[in-house]
């Protein structure tokens, strides 16, 4: 399947927040040891959107995110930010570094200052703000991830795991990114916690209209978080559409590893079995309203 | 990178060399390391040489990673050469330059003092570490050690420590490399600055370096006592360590080789 850049399809000439073109990765190139992570990637990320990024591990999720803010170069192709080459000037990529903010997988293990406040304040600081922004960036993005002002002065390593993980993303929201890149961010967490954090990343996207990419591995977050999906296998991407139209593709999804939420396999299931119910649903909200319908109707 | 050493570490393989019992490995090394040390003329280098060559080969290593290998020692093996070339005297000098005279004498002593620790280190890394995978070295060494109990040497302890510390290099550098990503993207800067500086911004790395490395102690100390683990005594082993005939070939051909080196 050709996947072409939602701006084209809809004819729109706007300039994508974040593109790549063309991008290839190598790790370990010129040795014998050499695997291609990713292959010809083109993907377009919209302004002010939540795109979720999808894959088997190893699919090359987690290579990507390293590429969108330069840690890693890609081998061929370009990355765009905002219509300009991230690697124009190799000298000044930790302006790019400032501008989206990367939260890496299980992220409280980079915590490391002796108060919740000086480490919130790391990013910052290292951008050279002024002691006054650095503080009001620290409130607005402690604020944002539900940190209490008591919390602030204590120790990051006397926090519970779920806290130290708001910790950290705050950490990276204090920098104030166009774009925010999380990779699991709600990986290893009771339910509770997920709802929390994924809740809170979509209400700072909602206040502060920020392009949010997520990686995840459950599909039921991403069918309540996401707007965009983007469907990775092998390096390469096979599908980026809304939601909605990937879930349609069961036999695409299942054929990467991956599955459909839960509640759509329930709604197909039952369509299968003869109930006029519609099969592209994917939330659980959704649903009831569907089998509500169906129940009223009799 | 911290990924392009490869001084100390295991390539698996095949050969007859990866088969040799570890605790003849052990006895074969210091055999070489001695031979190594007697060698003093022309003709004891060139047999010191070919042993060599003829190890590398019958290991079925291959000649880039012994050439990988070397790339550590290249500094300290011309350092010290430079320094023999300038600081031996002889009786005719060959050159004499802004008050600095060489001595033929000098020339054959860098050449042997850099044949020295190259084949140094290159046959003690294939007979060792990059033939022999660090659970069987450290296996070996506590058995060869084992006499040392009577004495009160914890050797199994001693042996466990170095088993868990080779274990976990490759695991530290990994999460080295983790972390110093997720500081980047926070903007830390690693590269610029006076060595202060520098010293000042590795902290960031350094902490949750440690944190996570307590962290995994505990875990496996609680792992390991959850299996019950309470020291080497009355432990049995999975692979009984035992000699073959290639173990006493390859220690009769090396007493032939000291030999030869000792008379030559």
């Amino acid at each position: 399947m050709k996947v072409v850049p939602r701006s084209e399809r809809h004819g729109h000439n706007i300039v994508a927040k974040l593109e790549l073109e063309n991008v290839s990765y190598v790790y370990g190139a010129g040795t014998p040891f050499c695997i291609t992570a990713l292959k010809d990637i083109n993907i377009s990320f919209g302004e002010n959107k939540i795109t979720g990024i999808i894959g088997h591990t190893g699919s090359g999720k987690s290579t990507l995110t390293q590429l969108f803010n330069g840690l890693i170069k890609p081998e061929t192709g370009v990355v765009r930010l905002d219509g300009m080459d991230i690697w124009e000037d190799p000298k000044a990529i930790s302006k790019i570094r400032h501008r989206i903010g990367l939260v890496f997988q299980y992220p409280e293990y980079q915590l490391f200052e002796e108060t919740v406040e000086k480490d919130i304040a790391f990013g910052p600081v290292n951008m050279k703000k002024t002691p006054e922004q650095v503080k009001l960036l620290v409130e607005q993005a402690a604020d944002f991830t539900g940190i209490p002002k008591s919390m602030l002065c204590m120790s990051p390593f006397e926090l519970s795991g779920g806290q130290k993980r708001r910790v950290a993303i705050a950490g990276v929201i204090a920098m104030d990114p166009d774009i925010l890149v999380l990779d699991e961010p709600a990986a290893g967490l009771d339910p509770g916690g997920r709802e929390e954090i994924l809740g809170r990343i979509k209400a700072y996207r909602d206040k502060k209209n920020k392009t949010v990419i997520l990686i995840s591995h459950s599909m039921e977050d991403m069918a309540k978080y996401a707007e965009e999906l983007v469907v990775m296998k092998n390096g390469t991407v096979i599908m980026h559409d809304t939601v909605a139209e990937v879930f349609k593709r069961t036999d695409l999804i299942e054929e990467t590893g991956l599955s459909v939420p839960r509640i759509t396999k329930l709604m197909k299931r039952l369509k299968k079995d003869g109930y006029p119910v519609s099969d592209s649903v994917y939330t659980v909200e959704a649903a009831y309203n569907e089998i509500m319908n169906v129940l009223n109707k009799q | 990178m911290l990924k392009d050493i490869t001084l100390g570490q295991f390539f698996p393989g095949d050969s007859i060399v990866h088969k040799l019992d570890p605790r003849m490995k052990i006895i074969l090394m210091m055999i070489y390391v001695a031979a190594v040390f007697f060698a003093d003329t022309w003709l004891t280098f060139s047999l010191l040489i070919i042993c060599t060559l003829a190890l590398i080969i019958v290991s079925k290593l291959s000649v880039g990673t012994i050439l990988k290998g070397m790339k550590p020692i290249v500094f300290i093996a011309a350092f010290t050469a430079v320094i023999n070339i300038f600081w031996s005297t002889g009786e005719t000098p060959l050159v004499s330059f802004w008050g600095i005279t060489i001595y033929p004498e000098g020339l054959r002593m860098a050449v042997f003092t850099i044949i020295r620790i190259v084949s140094l280190v290159t046959g003690t890394s294939v007979l060792l570490t990059y033939t022999t995978s660090p659970m069987a070295l450290t296996d070996g060494i506590e058995r060869l050690f084992s006499p040392l109990k009577k004495i009160h040497v914890p050797v199994h302890e001693f042996a466990m420590m170095m088993t868990i510390a080779l274990r976990f290099i490759p695991t530290l550098v990994e999460e080295t490399e983790k972390i110093t990503n997720a500081q980047k993207a926070r903007g830390a800067d690693f590269e610029s600055g006076n060595l202060l500086a520098r010293a000042k911004a590795m902290i960031p790395v350094l902490i949750p370096l440690f944190v996570s490395a307590f962290r995994r102690a505990d875990e496996l100390a609680v792992a390991m006592e959850c299996r019950l683990y309470h020291g080497g005594e009355g432990r049995t082993r999975m692979k009984v360590l035992k000699l073959s005939v290639s173990d006493i070939v390859f220690l009769i051909i090396s007493i032939a080789f000291f030999a030869l080196m000792v008379v030559l």
